[in-house]
Protein backbone atom coordinates (compact mmCIF):
# COMPACT_ATOMS: atom_id res chain seq x y z
CA UNK A 1 0.00 0.00 0.00
CA UNK A 2 2.77 2.39 0.89
CA UNK A 3 4.71 1.33 -2.15
CA UNK A 4 1.72 2.28 -4.32
CA UNK A 5 1.57 5.76 -2.74
CA UNK A 6 5.33 6.34 -3.09
CA UNK A 7 5.31 5.03 -6.65
CA UNK A 8 2.47 7.40 -7.47
CA UNK A 9 4.45 10.39 -6.17
CA UNK A 10 7.54 9.34 -8.07
CA UNK A 11 5.56 8.79 -11.26
CA UNK A 12 4.04 12.27 -11.15
CA UNK A 13 7.44 13.83 -10.50
CA UNK A 14 9.03 11.91 -13.36
CA UNK A 15 6.26 12.87 -15.79
CA UNK A 16 6.75 16.50 -14.82
CA UNK A 17 10.51 16.38 -15.36
CA UNK A 18 10.19 14.52 -18.62
CA UNK A 19 7.32 16.17 -20.38
CA UNK A 20 7.26 19.77 -19.15
CA UNK A 21 7.91 22.28 -21.88
CA UNK A 22 11.20 24.16 -22.04
CA UNK A 23 9.44 27.47 -21.49
CA UNK A 24 8.26 26.32 -18.07
CA UNK A 25 11.19 24.25 -16.95
CA UNK A 26 14.84 24.39 -17.91
CA UNK A 27 15.55 21.14 -19.68
CA UNK A 28 19.03 20.75 -18.25
CA UNK A 29 17.76 21.36 -14.76
CA UNK A 30 15.08 18.73 -15.35
CA UNK A 31 17.70 16.18 -16.33
CA UNK A 32 19.77 17.08 -13.32
CA UNK A 33 16.83 16.50 -11.01
CA UNK A 34 16.07 13.23 -12.78
CA UNK A 35 19.61 12.09 -12.07
CA UNK A 36 19.12 13.13 -8.47
CA UNK A 37 15.94 11.06 -8.28
CA UNK A 38 17.78 8.06 -9.73
CA UNK A 39 20.32 8.37 -6.93
CA UNK A 40 17.55 8.47 -4.33
CA UNK A 41 15.88 5.39 -5.74
CA UNK A 42 19.10 3.37 -5.87
CA UNK A 43 19.78 4.18 -2.23
CA UNK A 44 16.43 2.75 -1.16
CA UNK A 45 16.06 -0.53 0.67
CA UNK A 46 16.28 -3.28 -1.93
CA UNK A 47 13.09 -4.95 -0.83
CA UNK A 48 11.10 -1.75 -1.00
CA UNK A 49 12.71 -0.85 -4.30
CA UNK A 50 11.57 -4.23 -5.60
CA UNK A 51 8.01 -3.38 -4.58
CA UNK A 52 8.26 0.01 -6.27
CA UNK A 53 9.58 -1.50 -9.48
CA UNK A 54 6.70 -3.95 -9.55
CA UNK A 55 4.19 -1.15 -8.79
CA UNK A 56 5.18 1.32 -11.55
CA UNK A 57 3.31 -0.63 -14.29
CA UNK A 58 0.20 -0.55 -12.12
CA UNK A 59 0.56 3.18 -11.53
CA UNK A 60 1.11 3.73 -15.27
CA UNK A 61 -2.44 2.53 -15.88
CA UNK A 62 -3.64 5.82 -14.41
CA UNK A 63 -1.87 7.78 -17.13
CA UNK A 64 -2.42 7.91 -20.84
CA UNK A 65 -0.41 8.50 -23.93
CA UNK A 66 3.17 9.62 -23.60
CA UNK A 67 2.96 9.97 -19.81
CA UNK A 68 1.86 6.36 -19.47
CA UNK A 69 4.88 5.22 -21.45
CA UNK A 70 7.14 7.35 -19.27
CA UNK A 71 5.80 5.84 -16.04
CA UNK A 72 5.89 2.29 -17.38
CA UNK A 73 9.56 2.75 -18.29
CA UNK A 74 10.73 4.30 -15.03
CA UNK A 75 12.50 1.12 -13.90
CA UNK A 76 14.14 0.73 -17.29
CA UNK A 77 15.18 4.40 -17.69
CA UNK A 78 16.60 4.62 -14.16
CA UNK A 79 18.47 1.29 -14.31
CA UNK A 80 16.51 0.07 -11.28
CA UNK A 81 16.63 -3.62 -12.23
CA UNK A 82 20.41 -3.33 -12.51
CA UNK A 83 20.51 -1.73 -9.07
CA UNK A 84 18.55 -4.66 -7.64
CA UNK A 85 20.86 -7.20 -9.35
CA UNK A 86 24.09 -5.45 -8.38
CA UNK A 87 25.34 -8.55 -6.55
CA UNK A 88 24.33 -10.99 -9.28
CA UNK A 89 26.65 -10.90 -12.29
CA UNK A 90 24.59 -13.46 -14.21
CA UNK A 91 21.45 -11.39 -13.82
CA UNK A 92 23.39 -8.25 -14.77
CA UNK A 93 24.60 -9.91 -17.95
CA UNK A 94 21.08 -10.99 -18.74
CA UNK A 95 19.76 -7.45 -18.20
CA UNK A 96 22.46 -6.03 -20.40
CA UNK A 97 21.55 -8.43 -23.15
CA UNK A 98 17.88 -7.51 -22.81
CA UNK A 99 18.76 -3.80 -22.97
CA UNK A 100 20.90 -4.28 -26.07
CA UNK A 101 18.15 -6.29 -27.74
CA UNK A 102 15.56 -3.64 -26.93
CA UNK A 103 17.63 -0.80 -28.37
CA UNK B 1 105.76 -18.61 -67.35
CA UNK B 2 106.20 -19.14 -63.66
CA UNK B 3 108.75 -21.80 -64.35
CA UNK B 4 110.74 -19.44 -66.55
CA UNK B 5 110.56 -16.70 -63.95
CA UNK B 6 111.63 -19.09 -61.23
CA UNK B 7 114.48 -20.25 -63.42
CA UNK B 8 115.71 -16.74 -63.95
CA UNK B 9 115.52 -16.05 -60.24
CA UNK B 10 117.46 -19.18 -59.32
CA UNK B 11 119.96 -18.42 -62.04
CA UNK B 12 120.52 -14.92 -60.70
CA UNK B 13 120.83 -16.29 -57.23
CA UNK B 14 123.39 -18.88 -58.23
CA UNK B 15 125.29 -16.17 -60.10
CA UNK B 16 125.34 -14.08 -56.97
CA UNK B 17 126.46 -17.06 -54.86
CA UNK B 18 129.29 -17.85 -57.17
CA UNK B 19 130.49 -14.32 -58.01
CA UNK B 20 129.17 -12.16 -55.23
CA UNK B 21 127.64 -9.92 -57.91
CA UNK B 22 124.27 -9.57 -59.34
CA UNK B 23 123.73 -9.81 -63.05
CA UNK B 24 123.06 -6.62 -64.91
CA UNK B 25 119.52 -5.60 -65.55
CA UNK B 26 119.42 -4.69 -69.17
CA UNK B 27 116.39 -4.48 -71.37
CA UNK B 28 116.34 -6.14 -74.78
CA UNK B 29 117.08 -2.81 -76.46
CA UNK B 30 120.14 -2.34 -74.34
CA UNK B 31 118.78 0.24 -71.94
CA UNK B 32 119.66 -0.07 -68.33
CA UNK B 33 116.75 -0.96 -66.12
CA UNK B 34 116.35 0.92 -62.89
CA UNK B 35 113.77 1.02 -60.19
CA UNK B 36 112.04 4.30 -59.49
CA UNK B 37 110.08 4.16 -56.23
CA UNK B 38 108.55 7.59 -56.61
CA UNK B 39 105.03 7.71 -57.91
CA UNK B 40 102.22 10.21 -57.98
CA UNK B 41 99.48 8.62 -55.84
CA UNK B 42 96.85 10.46 -57.87
CA UNK B 43 97.56 8.81 -61.21
CA UNK B 44 100.35 6.36 -60.49
CA UNK B 45 102.81 7.97 -62.85
CA UNK B 46 106.52 8.24 -62.08
CA UNK B 47 107.70 11.40 -60.47
CA UNK B 48 111.06 12.85 -59.63
CA UNK B 49 112.63 12.00 -56.34
CA UNK B 50 111.04 13.89 -53.49
CA UNK B 51 107.78 14.47 -55.33
CA UNK B 52 104.84 12.13 -55.03
CA UNK B 53 105.12 9.12 -52.78
CA UNK B 54 107.99 6.77 -52.13
CA UNK B 55 106.95 3.17 -52.75
CA UNK B 56 110.40 1.69 -52.30
CA UNK B 57 111.28 -1.44 -50.36
CA UNK B 58 111.63 -0.44 -46.78
CA UNK B 59 111.44 -2.54 -43.66
CA UNK B 60 107.82 -1.66 -43.18
CA UNK B 61 107.04 -2.67 -46.72
CA UNK B 62 108.89 -5.88 -46.22
CA UNK B 63 106.42 -6.63 -43.45
CA UNK B 64 103.77 -7.08 -46.05
CA UNK B 65 102.52 -3.65 -47.05
CA UNK B 66 99.80 -3.96 -49.62
CA UNK B 67 100.67 -0.66 -51.18
CA UNK B 68 104.22 -1.66 -51.83
CA UNK B 69 104.98 -3.19 -55.16
CA UNK B 70 108.03 -4.89 -53.78
CA UNK B 71 106.47 -6.55 -50.81
CA UNK B 72 106.57 -9.94 -52.42
CA UNK B 73 110.24 -9.61 -53.11
CA UNK B 74 111.27 -8.43 -49.70
CA UNK B 75 114.08 -10.34 -48.19
CA UNK B 76 114.84 -12.17 -51.39
CA UNK B 77 117.41 -11.63 -54.02
CA UNK B 78 116.44 -9.02 -56.57
CA UNK B 79 114.55 -10.45 -59.48
CA UNK B 80 115.30 -9.33 -62.94
CA UNK B 81 111.91 -10.18 -64.29
CA UNK B 82 110.22 -7.85 -61.85
CA UNK B 83 112.61 -5.08 -62.48
CA UNK B 84 111.81 -5.07 -66.12
CA UNK B 85 108.50 -3.42 -65.30
CA UNK B 86 110.09 -0.28 -63.95
CA UNK B 87 111.93 0.99 -66.91
CA UNK B 88 112.78 4.61 -66.54
CA UNK B 89 114.65 5.16 -69.73
CA UNK B 90 117.32 7.19 -67.96
CA UNK B 91 120.83 6.52 -66.85
CA UNK B 92 120.84 8.92 -63.93
CA UNK B 93 122.60 7.39 -60.92
CA UNK B 94 120.83 9.65 -58.47
CA UNK B 95 117.50 7.96 -58.96
CA UNK B 96 118.69 4.63 -57.68
CA UNK B 97 116.96 4.38 -54.39
CA UNK B 98 115.98 0.76 -54.14
CA UNK B 99 117.81 -2.09 -52.49
CA UNK B 100 118.61 -3.42 -55.85
CA UNK B 101 121.67 -3.53 -58.01
CA UNK B 102 123.31 -0.30 -58.94
CA UNK B 103 123.14 0.21 -62.64
CA UNK B 104 126.10 2.36 -63.35
CA UNK B 105 128.09 -0.21 -65.24
CA UNK B 106 127.97 -3.70 -66.61
CA UNK B 107 130.68 -5.14 -64.34
CA UNK B 108 130.29 -3.03 -61.28
CA UNK B 109 130.06 -5.18 -58.17
CA UNK B 110 126.86 -5.11 -56.27
CA UNK B 111 126.56 -5.60 -52.57
CA UNK B 112 124.23 -8.44 -51.66
CA UNK B 113 122.11 -6.49 -49.15
CA UNK B 114 122.76 -2.81 -49.56
CA UNK B 115 121.07 -0.53 -47.07
CA UNK B 116 117.95 1.07 -48.45
CA UNK B 117 118.51 4.54 -49.69
CA UNK B 118 116.31 6.94 -47.84
CA UNK B 119 114.45 9.55 -49.80
CA UNK B 120 115.89 12.15 -47.49
CA UNK B 121 119.44 11.59 -48.71
CA UNK B 122 118.25 11.69 -52.29
CA UNK B 123 116.39 14.90 -51.63
CA UNK B 124 119.48 16.43 -50.15
CA UNK B 125 121.31 15.70 -53.33
CA UNK B 126 118.63 17.40 -55.40
CA UNK B 127 117.80 20.28 -53.16
CA UNK B 128 117.78 22.73 -55.97
CA UNK B 129 115.28 20.77 -58.05
CA UNK B 130 113.03 19.75 -55.19
CA UNK B 131 109.56 21.38 -55.01
CA UNK B 132 108.71 23.61 -52.11
CA UNK B 133 107.10 21.47 -49.33
CA UNK B 134 104.69 24.25 -48.42
CA UNK B 135 103.50 24.49 -52.00
CA UNK B 136 103.19 20.73 -52.16
CA UNK B 137 101.17 20.69 -48.93
CA UNK B 138 98.80 23.40 -50.15
CA UNK B 139 98.42 21.62 -53.46
CA UNK B 140 97.65 18.39 -51.60
CA UNK B 141 95.01 20.12 -49.53
CA UNK B 142 93.41 21.35 -52.71
CA UNK B 143 93.46 17.87 -54.21
CA UNK B 144 91.90 16.39 -51.11
CA UNK B 145 89.11 18.93 -51.07
CA UNK B 146 88.59 18.43 -54.77
CA UNK B 147 88.35 14.66 -54.32
CA UNK B 148 85.80 14.98 -51.52
CA UNK B 149 83.76 17.45 -53.52
CA UNK B 150 83.89 15.29 -56.62
CA UNK B 151 82.72 12.20 -54.73
CA UNK B 152 80.00 14.17 -53.00
CA UNK B 153 78.68 15.64 -56.23
CA UNK B 154 78.77 12.23 -57.86
CA UNK B 155 76.88 10.76 -54.92
CA UNK B 156 74.27 13.49 -54.99
CA UNK B 157 73.84 13.13 -58.71
CA UNK B 158 73.46 9.40 -58.35
CA UNK B 159 70.96 9.83 -55.54
CA UNK B 160 68.88 12.20 -57.68
CA UNK B 161 69.03 10.27 -60.89
CA UNK B 162 69.37 6.64 -60.00
CA UNK B 163 66.51 4.30 -59.52
CA UNK B 164 66.10 3.79 -55.77
CA UNK B 165 66.30 0.04 -56.22
CA UNK B 166 69.60 0.40 -58.06
CA UNK B 167 70.90 2.76 -55.41
CA UNK B 168 70.03 0.30 -52.70
CA UNK B 169 71.65 -2.51 -54.65
CA UNK B 170 74.81 -0.46 -55.17
CA UNK B 171 74.87 0.49 -51.53
CA UNK B 172 74.57 -3.19 -50.67
CA UNK B 173 77.52 -4.04 -52.88
CA UNK B 174 79.53 -1.25 -51.30
CA UNK B 175 78.71 -2.47 -47.85
CA UNK B 176 79.66 -6.00 -48.85
CA UNK B 177 83.00 -4.69 -50.12
CA UNK B 178 83.60 -2.85 -46.89
CA UNK B 179 82.84 -6.00 -44.93
CA UNK B 180 85.25 -7.99 -47.07
CA UNK B 181 87.96 -5.39 -46.51
CA UNK B 182 87.29 -5.38 -42.80
CA UNK B 183 87.52 -9.17 -42.66
CA UNK B 184 90.77 -9.08 -44.62
CA UNK B 185 92.15 -6.42 -42.31
CA UNK B 186 91.12 -8.49 -39.34
CA UNK B 187 93.05 -11.44 -40.71
CA UNK B 188 96.18 -9.31 -40.96
CA UNK B 189 98.16 -9.21 -37.72
CA UNK B 190 97.95 -5.92 -35.91
CA UNK B 191 101.69 -5.40 -35.89
CA UNK B 192 101.75 -5.60 -39.66
CA UNK B 193 98.95 -3.12 -39.98
CA UNK B 194 100.75 -0.77 -37.63
CA UNK B 195 103.96 -1.13 -39.55
CA UNK B 196 102.12 -0.39 -42.77
CA UNK B 197 100.68 2.74 -41.30
CA UNK B 198 104.08 3.79 -39.98
CA UNK B 199 105.59 3.17 -43.38
CA UNK B 200 102.92 5.18 -45.09
CA UNK B 201 103.49 8.09 -42.75
CA UNK B 202 107.25 7.86 -42.98
CA UNK B 203 107.21 7.85 -46.75
CA UNK B 204 104.46 10.42 -47.18
CA UNK B 205 105.44 13.53 -49.00
CA UNK B 206 104.18 16.97 -48.22
CA UNK B 207 101.62 16.59 -50.97
CA UNK B 208 100.37 13.34 -49.44
CA UNK B 209 99.94 14.98 -46.05
CA UNK B 210 98.22 17.94 -47.67
CA UNK B 211 95.86 15.67 -49.56
CA UNK B 212 94.98 13.79 -46.40
CA UNK B 213 94.40 17.06 -44.58
CA UNK B 214 92.17 18.34 -47.35
CA UNK B 215 90.17 15.11 -47.41
CA UNK B 216 89.60 15.19 -43.67
CA UNK B 217 88.66 18.87 -43.77
CA UNK B 218 86.28 18.28 -46.64
CA UNK B 219 84.61 15.36 -44.95
CA UNK B 220 84.23 17.28 -41.71
CA UNK B 221 82.67 20.15 -43.62
CA UNK B 222 80.34 17.74 -45.35
CA UNK B 223 79.35 16.21 -42.03
CA UNK B 224 78.55 19.57 -40.51
CA UNK B 225 77.15 21.48 -43.47
CA UNK B 226 74.33 19.16 -44.56
CA UNK B 227 72.57 19.44 -41.21
CA UNK B 228 72.48 23.20 -41.36
CA UNK B 229 71.66 23.22 -45.06
CA UNK B 230 68.90 20.68 -44.72
CA UNK B 231 67.39 22.56 -41.80
CA UNK B 232 67.30 25.68 -43.95
CA UNK B 233 65.74 23.79 -46.81
CA UNK B 234 63.18 22.22 -44.49
CA UNK B 235 62.35 25.60 -43.00
CA UNK B 236 61.91 27.11 -46.45
CA UNK B 237 59.73 24.19 -47.48
CA UNK B 238 57.59 24.60 -44.39
CA UNK B 239 57.32 28.30 -45.09
CA UNK B 240 56.23 27.66 -48.65
CA UNK B 241 53.71 25.00 -47.66
CA UNK B 242 52.31 26.96 -44.75
CA UNK B 243 48.77 28.05 -45.31
CA UNK B 244 46.97 30.60 -43.22
CA UNK B 245 45.23 28.76 -40.45
CA UNK B 246 41.62 29.30 -39.71
CA UNK B 247 41.42 31.08 -36.43
CA UNK B 248 38.49 30.28 -34.26
CA UNK B 249 37.02 32.54 -31.67
CA UNK B 250 37.47 31.40 -28.10
CA UNK B 251 34.44 29.52 -26.80
CA UNK B 252 31.62 31.91 -26.01
CA UNK B 253 30.94 30.71 -22.53
CA UNK B 254 28.08 32.37 -20.78
CA UNK B 255 27.17 32.06 -17.13
CA UNK B 256 23.64 31.71 -15.82
CA UNK B 257 22.38 31.72 -12.29
CA UNK B 258 21.74 28.30 -10.79
CA UNK B 259 19.79 28.04 -7.58
CA UNK B 260 19.33 24.32 -7.20
CA UNK B 261 19.70 23.35 -3.57
CA UNK B 262 20.44 19.91 -2.17
CA UNK B 263 22.40 18.27 0.60
CA UNK B 264 22.91 15.10 -1.37
CA UNK B 265 26.13 13.83 -2.89
CA UNK B 266 25.17 14.59 -6.49
CA UNK B 267 25.03 18.34 -5.74
CA UNK B 268 28.44 18.39 -4.12
CA UNK B 269 29.87 16.36 -6.99
CA UNK B 270 28.43 18.65 -9.66
CA UNK B 271 29.59 21.81 -7.92
CA UNK B 272 33.16 20.45 -7.76
CA UNK B 273 33.54 20.36 -11.55
CA UNK B 274 36.67 22.12 -12.90
CA UNK B 275 36.03 25.77 -13.65
CA UNK B 276 32.71 25.79 -11.85
CA UNK B 277 31.50 28.92 -10.13
CA UNK B 278 29.37 28.91 -7.02
CA UNK B 279 25.71 29.62 -7.86
CA UNK B 280 26.47 29.81 -11.59
CA UNK B 281 26.50 27.36 -14.47
CA UNK B 282 28.53 27.74 -17.69
CA UNK B 283 26.45 27.74 -20.85
CA UNK B 284 26.90 27.57 -24.59
CA UNK B 285 24.34 29.19 -26.87
CA UNK B 286 22.55 26.81 -29.20
CA UNK B 287 21.04 28.11 -32.41
CA UNK B 288 17.52 26.85 -32.94
CA UNK B 289 15.90 26.06 -36.28
CA UNK B 290 14.14 29.44 -36.30
CA UNK B 291 17.43 31.27 -35.67
CA UNK B 292 16.75 31.93 -32.01
CA UNK B 293 19.34 31.04 -29.42
CA UNK B 294 18.93 29.07 -26.24
CA UNK B 295 21.50 28.17 -23.61
CA UNK B 296 22.75 24.69 -22.91
CA UNK B 297 24.02 24.32 -19.38
CA UNK B 298 27.09 22.48 -18.23
CA UNK B 299 28.81 22.12 -14.87
CA UNK B 300 32.35 23.32 -15.62
CA UNK B 301 34.92 24.20 -18.21
CA UNK B 302 38.59 23.33 -18.54
CA UNK B 303 40.42 24.95 -21.45
CA UNK B 304 38.39 24.18 -24.54
CA UNK B 305 36.60 21.28 -22.86
CA UNK B 306 33.20 21.88 -21.35
CA UNK B 307 32.34 19.48 -18.58
CA UNK B 308 29.07 18.00 -17.47
CA UNK B 309 29.16 15.93 -14.32
CA UNK B 310 26.73 13.04 -13.98
CA UNK B 311 26.26 11.47 -10.59
CA UNK B 312 23.87 8.99 -12.18
CA UNK B 313 23.35 8.28 -15.85
CA UNK B 314 19.70 7.85 -16.86
CA UNK B 315 18.29 6.69 -20.17
CA UNK B 316 15.07 8.70 -20.10
CA UNK B 317 13.76 10.50 -23.21
CA UNK B 318 14.62 13.98 -21.92
CA UNK B 319 18.10 12.75 -20.90
CA UNK B 320 18.66 11.56 -24.47
CA UNK B 321 17.38 14.90 -25.73
CA UNK B 322 19.89 16.67 -23.48
CA UNK B 323 22.70 14.55 -24.88
CA UNK B 324 21.75 15.55 -28.43
CA UNK B 325 21.51 19.22 -27.44
CA UNK B 326 24.96 19.12 -25.91
CA UNK B 327 26.42 17.38 -28.94
CA UNK B 328 24.85 19.93 -31.27
CA UNK B 329 26.00 22.97 -29.36
CA UNK B 330 29.50 21.55 -29.01
CA UNK B 331 29.63 21.00 -32.77
CA UNK B 332 28.46 24.57 -33.38
CA UNK B 333 31.25 25.92 -31.20
CA UNK B 334 33.83 23.35 -32.44
CA UNK B 335 34.37 22.09 -28.93
CA UNK B 336 34.66 18.73 -27.25
CA UNK B 337 32.56 17.87 -24.24
CA UNK B 338 33.40 15.67 -21.30
CA UNK B 339 31.10 13.77 -19.04
CA UNK B 340 32.64 13.12 -15.68
CA UNK B 341 31.10 10.24 -13.74
CA UNK B 342 32.00 8.83 -10.31
CA UNK B 343 32.16 5.11 -11.13
CA UNK B 344 33.02 2.72 -13.92
CA UNK B 345 29.44 1.45 -13.93
CA UNK B 346 28.19 4.93 -14.80
CA UNK B 347 30.88 5.28 -17.42
CA UNK B 348 29.72 2.09 -19.14
CA UNK B 349 26.15 3.36 -19.09
CA UNK B 350 27.28 6.63 -20.67
CA UNK B 351 29.30 4.89 -23.37
CA UNK B 352 26.33 2.75 -24.35
CA UNK B 353 24.16 5.83 -24.48
CA UNK B 354 26.66 7.69 -26.69
CA UNK B 355 26.79 4.74 -29.04
CA UNK B 356 23.02 4.46 -29.15
CA UNK B 357 22.67 8.18 -29.93
CA UNK B 358 25.70 8.25 -32.28
CA UNK B 359 27.37 11.00 -30.29
CA UNK B 360 31.11 11.27 -30.91
CA UNK B 361 32.11 14.72 -29.68
CA UNK B 362 31.62 13.99 -26.01
CA UNK B 363 34.06 11.91 -24.01
CA UNK B 364 33.47 10.26 -20.70
CA UNK B 365 35.87 9.67 -17.86
CA UNK B 366 35.69 8.51 -14.31
CA UNK B 367 36.40 11.21 -11.75
CA UNK B 368 36.15 10.02 -8.20
CA UNK B 369 34.17 12.33 -5.88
Amino acid sequence: MIAMQVADIIAEYVVFLTLTDEDELNLDTAVKMTESLADHLEEMDKGFLRELVDTFPVVAEGYSGEAQEVVRNIAYNFYLEEALAAEDPVRLAELEALRDARD
Amino acid sequence: MNEASRGRKSSAFSWWLRTGRLPLAVSPDGLELKFNPWHDPADGRFTFAGAGRHYGASEADAAGGASSRTSDRAGAAPALGDRSKSQTGTRSKRKTSRAGPPASGAHRPVRPVPPPVQPKSTEEGQLGKQPNPVTEFVGGVGEGLYDVGKVTVAGLHAARTTNPATTVRSAGRGIAGMIDAAIAAEDTPARIQVSRAASAVANASARDIGRATGTVAGNVALAVAPGATLSKVAALRRLRMARPRTTYEPPQIGWVRETTRSKKSWKTYNDAAPGARAGQAPTLMRTMADGSKRPVKFDGIQGDYVIDRKWKVVDAPHARAQLLRQSQVLAEHRLIGTWEVPTLVEKNKALKLFKKMSVTNIHVKVVKP
